[in-house]
Order: C-alpha cells, then structure tokens, then sequence
C-alpha cells in the first residue's frame, strides 16, 4: 500500500528505542518511516524494510531524551507500551515520540489523547499497566524444598519488567522466581540482591513441583480461608469472575484442584 | 460455660473468619511505605486484592477475629452471647504466623483483626495489642495492619495499638442511636462515638508530631473507617447518608461501609427478608457516598425531608441531572473540572483526562469514547464544540426513557432484583415528560 521505509527491530524495549533512533536519524522524512517488532505479521509488499541491530547505547539516548523532553509520565507511558503483545506498538511509540519532539513548550504529550497515535500508545500502556497490576495481585508463591519461592504465570504482555520492583521491595530477603510460561522469561531474585530477568529460560518440571514441608499446610490452610470468607447469602460467581477472570486461575493456590481442604 | 476440644490451627481459622465474614471492610489503602530492604513488607496507597470470593468481595487482608467467644448479646450478630456456637480463640503467635507465612506467598497485604468481646473490651484490646506488638516488633512485619478498637477500651490502650495499626475502625453498626439501643443493648452510641473522636484527636497531633520529627511513629496513618448494618432497622436513605456525610466532616473518616443486613439469627426484633439481603439498597448507598467522596455532592443535593429514599430504577447521579436539566448541556471544551463531574457518564479518571487533552486542541466524541466516558448516558447532558451527539431533546421524560433503556450495568446480583421489582416501583418513578410525549 505505502512505500514507507520499516524498521525492523527486536522485540523488546531497547530494540524499540533503537529503531526510533534510527528511523530518526535516517533523513528519510518522519512521515515516511516507521518502527514495527519482528513477529510473525506478513510483510507488507512495497515497503523497505531496514533490519535493526539492537544497540543499547542509542536506546539508552532514546530513553534518557524521553524523560528530559517529554517527561517521566510520558517515559512510563511509551515504556509500558512498548512491553505491549500488539504489532502496532512500534507505530504508536514512535508517532507518539515525534509528536512530543515537536511540542516544543509542552511536556507530557501522552496527555494529548485527542490525537489518534497518542491515543493508541495511551491504550497500549493501560492494558499493559492493568495486566501487570493484576499479576502484582494474582501472583501466588509456593515454598519449594530449597526454600526458595516460586510462582508461575503465563502474561499476554511482558509484565515482568514492571512487576520485579515491587516484589523485591516487598519481599528484600527471600530468594523468589517468577516464571512466565508464555514469554519463556525469568524474574529472578536472589534475598538481599538485585533482580534479573532471565530469557529463554526452560525450567525442570519436576524441581518447580518439590515443595517443603509445610507448603501443602499453608496452601491448604489458604483455600480453607478463601472459602470461608464468603457470605453464601451473597454468592455471586460472575462479580467474582469479572474482577478475577478465570484465565489467572491456573496458577493460582486457592484454586488448585491438586490441594484438598 | 464452654466445654472446649483442642482444635488443630485449620479449625479454628475456619471458625474464626466464618465469623469475621460479615465486616465489609477489606481494603489496604491509605499508606504509601517503601520496603525498608530487610524486613518483609511494604504498602502501596490505592491498596491491592489478592484475590475474590465467590460472593464477588475482595480479599485484601486475613480478616479474622481473635476470639469469637463475646460478653455482648448483639441482636443481629452471629456471636452473640445466646447464639450456640463452636467457640475458639487464637493466640498471638499464631496471628503472627499465619499473617506472615500468607503475606511471603503473596495471598494478602496484611492483617484485619478485630474481635469478640472476650471477658471485657480492656481484656480484649489488650490481646489485640500484644498481637500487633509481636507482628510488628518481633516478626518485623511492614505490610498493612486493620485494627478494630473495642468501644470501651481503656484510652491508653487504645493509643498504643493505634501506632501499631495502619488504620482503626469502630464500627457505628446502626445508623441511629435508637437502632443500636433496641438490636445492641450492650452497646451506646456514646460509647462508639468516643474512641472515633480519640483516634480522630490523636492523628491530628500526630500529623505535627511527624511534621516536627520527620521519624517519630506514625498514629493511624492510614485514617479510620467503620460501617452501619442496613435494612435491620427502619431508617431511610436520606438518614442514611447524612450520617455518613456528617462523620466525613466531623470525624474525619476515611470510608463508611454499608452492609446490607444478612438474617443470621431468628429474633422477634429484626426484620425477615424474604427477598434475601438488600444489595440494591447497598449498591445506591454506595453511589451515593461515592458521589460525596469524589464528585463534590452534599447528602442534601441528593436527597432531602421530601424525598427519603433512592430510586431504585435509576442511579443517583443520573437521578440528580434528570432533577437538574437547567444546569444542561455542558460544553466538554470549556467546563471545569466541577461542572464535568457532574454529568452522568464522566467519571473522575474521564473529567481529568478531558481537562488535561483539550489543552491541545479541541476533542470530539470519539475522543471521549476512547478516553471513558460513557456517551449513551452522557450524550444528554453534553456538547462538543456546540454540538450534542445526536439530535435530542433535553426533556426529563424523554431522557428518563432512554436511560432506562440503556441498562444500568448494576451488580449482577442485584440485576435480577431489578427485573423483579420493576412493576411494583414503576409507581415511584415520576414521569411528568409523559404527557407531552403522548400529546
């Protein structure tokens, strides 16, 4: 459809950025480059397309322009946009990026929402945002033989980055794993250090599933609670599923068929 | 006397949060506390749920009482003194563990303690102390504790847990004195009231104290709370909210729960609801306190001596504009963010985004589709650039149609009990716009 010049980049935060510096920096005209992930999407038929090498030195540039220019609400914006499943997101980070460039007396472009490609990055981050609050709620830890905790997920987007902050402020001691199935990542978070995203990460099947001792105790003691809680005289299950949507309930201790109450 | 059986820890925990489930309140906000990057815990201000029952309410904290043993013979109360009941108490260390081992799995975000009345109400604080000194001083736990204090309590004691807990509640139970005097006899409104003021006295001290001392304790950071039991007693809605309105103001409160009544006990004295619990009443209540939270409305705006109750058909707000048309369309581009929050489909998080975007350029409708606001209730009560979205005319009886038509999105369990009672309150609804329809 358009002969626009594509650049082709990693998926991930720093590929994005990247490819924004280069798309930048192309003299092609901003109107006729774009950043788009590789993923399966088809090609598009008269389109160049620039492969990106990910380099974390322009990426770095990128993010450290966004905070200056735009502003740290607008970094956390385009940030969680980027960490977004959908092909689009490269479009919409970038568009939303020249657009705020071009702001010279404002900050905050991402405020802009009457503008369609702001829009769409403010979208992208919401669902982003929302996905990783919930995972902040729903992730649930089982005690393993080494003491070390763990919890599986299996997230749309990669919430991972956004969740690692808070499990470690939370929790500055404990030795805890958060694996997402769907992305084959790693949170990793050794007590009394820094945490670190593992990628293409395999786990034993049978390792994850050696819990201690007093693991089937606490969970079982946890789905007693869970039950007890509830007002029968308000039974309400599609309340419940609508704040809780069942997609989360595999991983989750209070509803695994596997521990007897 | 109680014969008492030794019960494992799963026993008692079942028997002492079946007998907590009834406290509404289960929310963790109102602290902002980083980890301190060794011990365990930290609070985050708008709160998070760890998970939902299947009755639809948040589990937010391990809401358990500390003993379900209870001098006091409430009417309404499953624990009361003359109910037969499995009695059983925890101990302090095991509140302790059981928080602590629940919050590393990341099942919680804290604790809710509050208690029967074991022997008497200092008997009992002084438990409920020591329990939250352990946790706190012993278990060096940083994640959000709810504490309710024990009307009649010595002060002191009362002081002391206070710095211990991220927020207190006394629960108010019945919205009047007279209610509480016929179903809780033990209990006076008087007696309720005074440890609310001293909690409430306390943290404005507080606040100078760690004005002054940016280390010393925090008292209650967090703001304190409670909850009135509705439908038990004959009061109406307007009664209603203008106590919970009267509490924000002069007592500062934080939150006031509504609970609708759940007939646990036969008593001559309650009422039978045949219909089950009032959760649609409930769900007005809390729009209502909603919109006196956040959007700037008085009880009195809302209802008056007039007209005591909610419509049941239609939401507060919407119920206020339709009242209100003269203050009708509002013009997106230009109202301030006051006027905005009054129009029926715009929300807090929408008035704000509209106020902050149109600083860029002008918005039209499917800007504001996207941003949330809820065009098929507000596109009678707006204008964008001078326009309205459709042709319509702005007319009560018209409106009033229409927006019943679209559906409230209500709870579902109160979903049904609208269709039921659908023709019993027509009668209720006023439609003056009827007769120039029909004309």
């Amino acid at each position: 459809m358009d002969n626009r010049t594509i650049f082709f980049c990693e998926d991930s935060i720093d590929g994005i950025f990247t490819a924004v510096y280069d798309a930048w920096a192309s003299r092609l005209g901003l109107g006729n480059v774009t950043v788009e992930v590789r993923g399966n999407q088809t090609l598009q038929l008269f389109a160049e397309y620039r492969q990106v090498e990910t380099d974390h030195e322009k990426a770095a540039k990128v993010a450290a322009t966004i905070q200056k220019r735009l502003g740290l609400e607008d970094y956390q914006v385009l940030y969680q946009a980027a960490l977004s499943k959908e092909a689009d997101k490269g479009e919409a980070v970038f568009r939303t990026l020249v657009l705020g460039l071009a702001e010279v007396k404002k900050k905050n472009i991402t405020r802009n929402l009457g503008n369609p490609a702001v829009m769409r990055a403010f979208e992208l981050s919401r669902t982003v945002g929302f996905e990783a609050h919930r995972y902040q709620m729903f992730v649930r830890f089982r005690e393993l033989e080494n003491g070390v905790l763990f919890s599986e997920i299996a997230a749309e987007n990669q919430v991972l980055p956004m969740i690692g902050e808070h499990f470690s402020d939370r929790f500055p001691m404990e030795n805890f794993m958060i694996y997402d199935r769907q992305h084959r990542d790693c949170l990793v978070h050794p007590g009394g250090k820094a945490w670190v995203i593992l990628q293409d990460m395999d786990l034993e099947e049978t390792m994850i599933r050696n819990y201690s001792k007093e693991e089937e105790k606490f969970a079982a003691l946890w789905k007693g609670f869970v039950s007890s809680i509830a007002i029968e005289e308000r039974a309400n299950p599609r309340c419940q599923m609508n704040f809780m949507p069942k997609k989360y309930w595999k991983y989750m201790t209070e509803h695994d068929k596997r521990i007897s109450v | 006397m109680h014969i008492q059986q030794e019960m494992d820890l799963y026993q008692k925990l079942n028997i002492l949060t079946d007998a907590a489930k009834y406290d509404v309140a289960c929310t963790s906000s109102g602290v902002d506390r980083k980890g301190d990057g060794r011990h365990m815990g930290n609070c985050q201000a708008p709160g998070i749920c760890h998970s939902f029952s299947s009755d639809g309410r948040c589990i937010s904290l391990l809401k358990i009482l500390f003993t379900n043993e209870c001098i006091f013979d409430c009417r309404y109360c499953i624990n009361r003194s003359s109910n037969d009941v499995v009695r059983t108490s925890f101990t302090p260390e095991e509140v302790c563990q059981l928080t602590m081992e629940f919050y590393r799995r990341n099942f919680i975000e804290g604790l809710f303690l509050s208690s029967g009345i074991l022997h008497s109400p200092n008997y009992t604080m002084d438990l409920i102390y020591q329990t939250l000194y352990k946790l706190r001083n012993e278990y060096h736990f940083r994640g959000y504790i709810h504490v309710k204090a024990i009307p009649g309590a010595d002060p002191v004691l009362i002081e002391q847990t206070g710095f211990l807990a991220d927020r207190m509640s006394v629960n108010l139970e019945l919205p009047t004195a007279e209610g509480l005097k016929k179903l809780a006899p033990n209990k006076t409104r008087q007696k309720i009231l005074m440890p609310m003021r001293q909690v409430q006295a306390k943290m404005q001290e507080n606040q100078y104290e760690v004005a002054l001392y940016h280390h010393a304790p925090q008292f209650v950071p967090a703001g304190q709370s409670t909850q009135m039991i509705i439908g038990a007693t004959p009061e109406s809605d307007y009664q209603i909210i203008s106590v919970a309105e009267s509490l924000y103001q002069k007592f500062e409160l934080k939150r006031v729960f509504y609970s609708a009544f759940v007939s646990v006990n036969q008593d001559a004295l309650l009422p039978s609801l045949p219909g089950g619990p009032p959760l649609l009443r409930e769900h007005r209540l809390y729009q209502a306190d909603w919109l006196m939270r956040f959007y700037g409305f008085a009880a009195g705006e809302l209802l008056n001596e007039k007209r005591q109750n909610f419509n049941m058909l239609l939401d507060p707000k919407c119920d206020w504009a339709l009242g209100h048309l003269e203050q009708f369309p509002v013009e997106v581009n230009r109202a301030d963010l006051g006027e905005l929050l009054r129009v029926p489909g715009i929300g807090p998080k929408s008035a704000r985004r509209i106020v902050q975007a149109r600083r860029f350029g002008a918005l039209d409708y499917a800007a504001l589709k996207k941003m949330g606001v809820v065009l098929k209730r507000a596109l009678y009560f707006i204008t964008c650039s001078g326009r309205m979205m459709y042709p319509v005319k702005l007319e009560e009886g018209y409106i009033l149609r229409n927006l019943l038509n679209v559906k409230e999105k209500l709870p579902f369990e109160v979903q049904n009990y609208q269709q039921l009672s659908l023709f019993e309150d027509i009668g209720a609804v006023k439609m003056p716009g009827q007769l120039t329809i029909n004309a």
